[in-house]
């Protein structure tokens, strides 16, 4: 069931276009984020579903019910901050209950109310606590709870991890999870950092220069780029122009070096300039019984990267990158080695502009 | 190793800012002591207390302070606040309104008030009470400097624009964020430029002598004109009134201060 509804959303500031066509649908309880660089729009966007922004132009409706001028404290929609924004001269139990204060709720029911968010969010022992005796992930916590205590419609969270570090973001971003999904509430999630979209999401809207890129699942998006930007901004990418050869048989020219997709060039003719993309993680050493896509190669530099070995490689006059789980068994090349690595048909995606 | 040196320098300018300020404080405060020859004691006190007109100035300019801080307070909370939040790039302008008090002088202000305010259609001079609105409005242009920039700092510590769209979120109406949010973090801040403002409205002459109200400024002139020890001993009540004043400013920021040490506990 549709729950909420953006429809043609435009929003400039003066001549700056911030967000442009945007529209999109959010059903009943899934958690969409929006993923982009700064000043992409996702922000403006989320503010906007807010009430703290009105757009120029579209509508939002949430359950069908037009919100696009209703004022932010009318529209019954949750925000927790990228800054927490808890009220310094409230106690922990003060803030998530203020809310129900304001929606003059009766003591008791606030009161029990508080006492299950705490619980929620493993924070009970800090009822009578100011902000300032909390750390920045306990206070984003609070922050959460306060948001959930008023059972609103939509969860908007604005990119409520940047703040922290790296640890207590992973331990942060299961717990938002794991709450959302309890509570089956309808989230929206301003990121830049992809990792924390595509393991947290149902759906990423991938948002650039104010426009959506591409709307799909975690799964979909990273493996199937639909846009250069998409594919460069998330996750990492070697990317390489060549001209096509057989459009029906996916073969392409790349410097000499023949390549095959096994789809993507659908109305492209012979002699098409395209730009192809390989996932680094999609290479592999080559082994006896392989044919799609086997490519001569030289290593040019090796990087250990934890779990991760990175491995550079010259194709012809290109260079790629090929990434490899680092186990005890692996026997790496040395740099300089000649090589061959090979990718399958599906790995290599045909970019659109 | 560090630590130990003494800056002779920096030595040497405290003690003469030192002597600077309180040898003559000294000199008022002893001489304030001497109305009986020969003896050491409070004679001078015991008269200005003992003296009604000295209560009633007293009680004057008690009454018109507070009522200036009232004023102010529910005048100058709400614009800052609406100029943090809608026209942030006023501030500059604001700065330059709210310093014009230091650059005109008050028997500018005071001559354009009656000018203004004693010939219709606001003939405001012919009663007290009409003149005591004016000599408040007065008293809230001379303390402006003063509660703009105490609200102001105080504005700055804290995340306005956040912290009004988090209350929002949760429904609250702009009163309720301005009453439950804004103010409660503002309580130091407010106090501070109340102090300075009631500090500044009970030294206070040229208002109150040219629109002729009985304030403590021009009692304290008129004891000048006639007598000797009693203006030293008004001087020295004067000058502990604002330390009060300065002091409970102090001690509620250390207050506030010594409440903020704990322990973050992960």
């Amino acid at each position: 069931m549709t729950h909420l509804e953006l429809t043609h959303i435009k929003k400039s500031y003066g001549s700056t276009v911030a967000v442009e066509d945007f529209s999109i649908t959010v059903e009943q309880g899934e958690f969409v984020s929006f993923l982009g660089p700064s000043g992409c729009g996702k922000t403006t966007t989320l503010r906007m579903v807010a009430g703290f922004e009105l757009p120029n132009s579209g509508t939002i409706k949430l359950n069908s019910n037009d919100l696009t001028f209703i004022p932010p404290n009318q529209r019954n929609v949750g925000m927790v901050f990228q800054s927490y924004a808890l009220f310094p001269n409230m106690t922990v139990s003060q803030n998530v209950g203020y809310g129900l204060k304001i929606a003059k709720k009766k003591k008791p029911e606030i009161n029990a109310r508080v006492e299950e968010m705490l619980a929620l969010i493993h924070m009970e022992r800090f009822a009578t606590r100011f902000p300032y005796q909390l750390s920045g992930g306990q206070q984003q916590r609070v922050a959460l709870a306060r948001a959930l205590a008023i059972q609103p419609e939509i969860l908007l969270l604005d990119e409520p991890l940047s703040a922290l570090d790296a640890k207590i973001r992973l331990e942060l971003r299961q717990e938002i999870r794991r709450i959302q999904q309890k509570l089956g509430i309808t989230t929206i999630y301003v990121t830049h950092d992809q990792e924390e979209a595509l393991s947290l999401s149902d759906r990423i809207v991938v948002m650039s220069h104010g426009k959506i890129e591409q709307i799909g699942t975690p799964f979909e998006t990273y493996n199937f780029p639909k846009t250069r930007f998409v594919a460069n901004f998330v996750g990492s990418l070697n990317t390489a122009e060549v001209e096509v050869v057989n459009p029906k048989q996916g073969t392409m020219n790349m410097n000499g070096i023949l390549l095959e997709a096994s789809e993507g060039l659908d109305g492209k003719s012979k002699g098409d300039n395209v730009m192809v993309a390989i996932r680094p993680e999609r290479f592999s050493f080559a082994s006896e019984g392989k044919k799609e896509n086997v490519l001569d190669c030289q290593i040019e530099n090796i990087t250990f990267l934890g779990s991760v070995v990175r491995i550079q490689i010259r194709i012809g006059n290109a260079k790629f990158n090929m990434d490899t789980f680092n186990r005890p068994s692996l026997e790496l090349p040395k740099i300089g080695d000649r090589a061959q690595v090979t990718c399958s048909r599906k790995a290599v995606l045909i970019l659109s502009d | 190793m560090n630590g130990k040196r003494v800056n002779f320098f920096a030595l040497f300018w405290g003690v003469a800012a030192l002597l600077y300020f309180f040898v003559p404080l000294y000199g008022t405060f002893d001489f304030s002591l001497r109305m009986e020859r020969g003896v050491l004691g409070f004679k001078a006190y015991e008269l200005v207390f003992a003296d009604p007109r000295f209560w009633q100035g007293f009680r004057y300019s008690i009454t018109m302070a507070v009522i200036t801080i009232g004023i102010s307070v529910s005048m100058f909370v709400p614009t800052v606040y609406w100029m943090y939040l809608k026209v942030p790039k006023a501030r500059p302008v604001m700065d330059v309104i709210t310093i014009l008090p230091f650059i005109i002088p008050s028997i500018v202000l005071v001559f354009g008030l009656i000018r203004t305010f004693s010939r219709p259609p606001l003939q405001l001079t012919l009663r007290p009470w009409t003149t005591d609105i004016l000599i408040v409005a007065g008293y809230i242009i001379i303390s402006m400097p003063y509660m703009f920039r105490a609200v102001d700092v105080g504005m700055r510590s804290i995340d306005v624009r956040t912290l009004t769209e988090a209350a929002q979120s949760l429904g609250s109406s702009w009163f309720e964020v301005l009453k439950d949010i804004i103010i409660p973090n503002l309580r130091l801040a407010i106090l501070g430029g109340a102090l300075i403002s009631f500090a500044t409205v009970m030294g206070e002459l040229i208002l109150a002598d040219f629109l002729v109200r009985p304030a403590l400024g021009p009692y304290m002139v008129q004891m000048g004109l006639t007598k000797a020890y009693e203006p030293a001993a008004l001087a020295i009540i004067s000058y502990s009134l604002t330390w009060f004043s300065l002091g409970l400013l102090q001690f509620f920021s250390n207050r506030s201060e010594g409440q903020k040490q704990y322990v973050i506990e992960e």
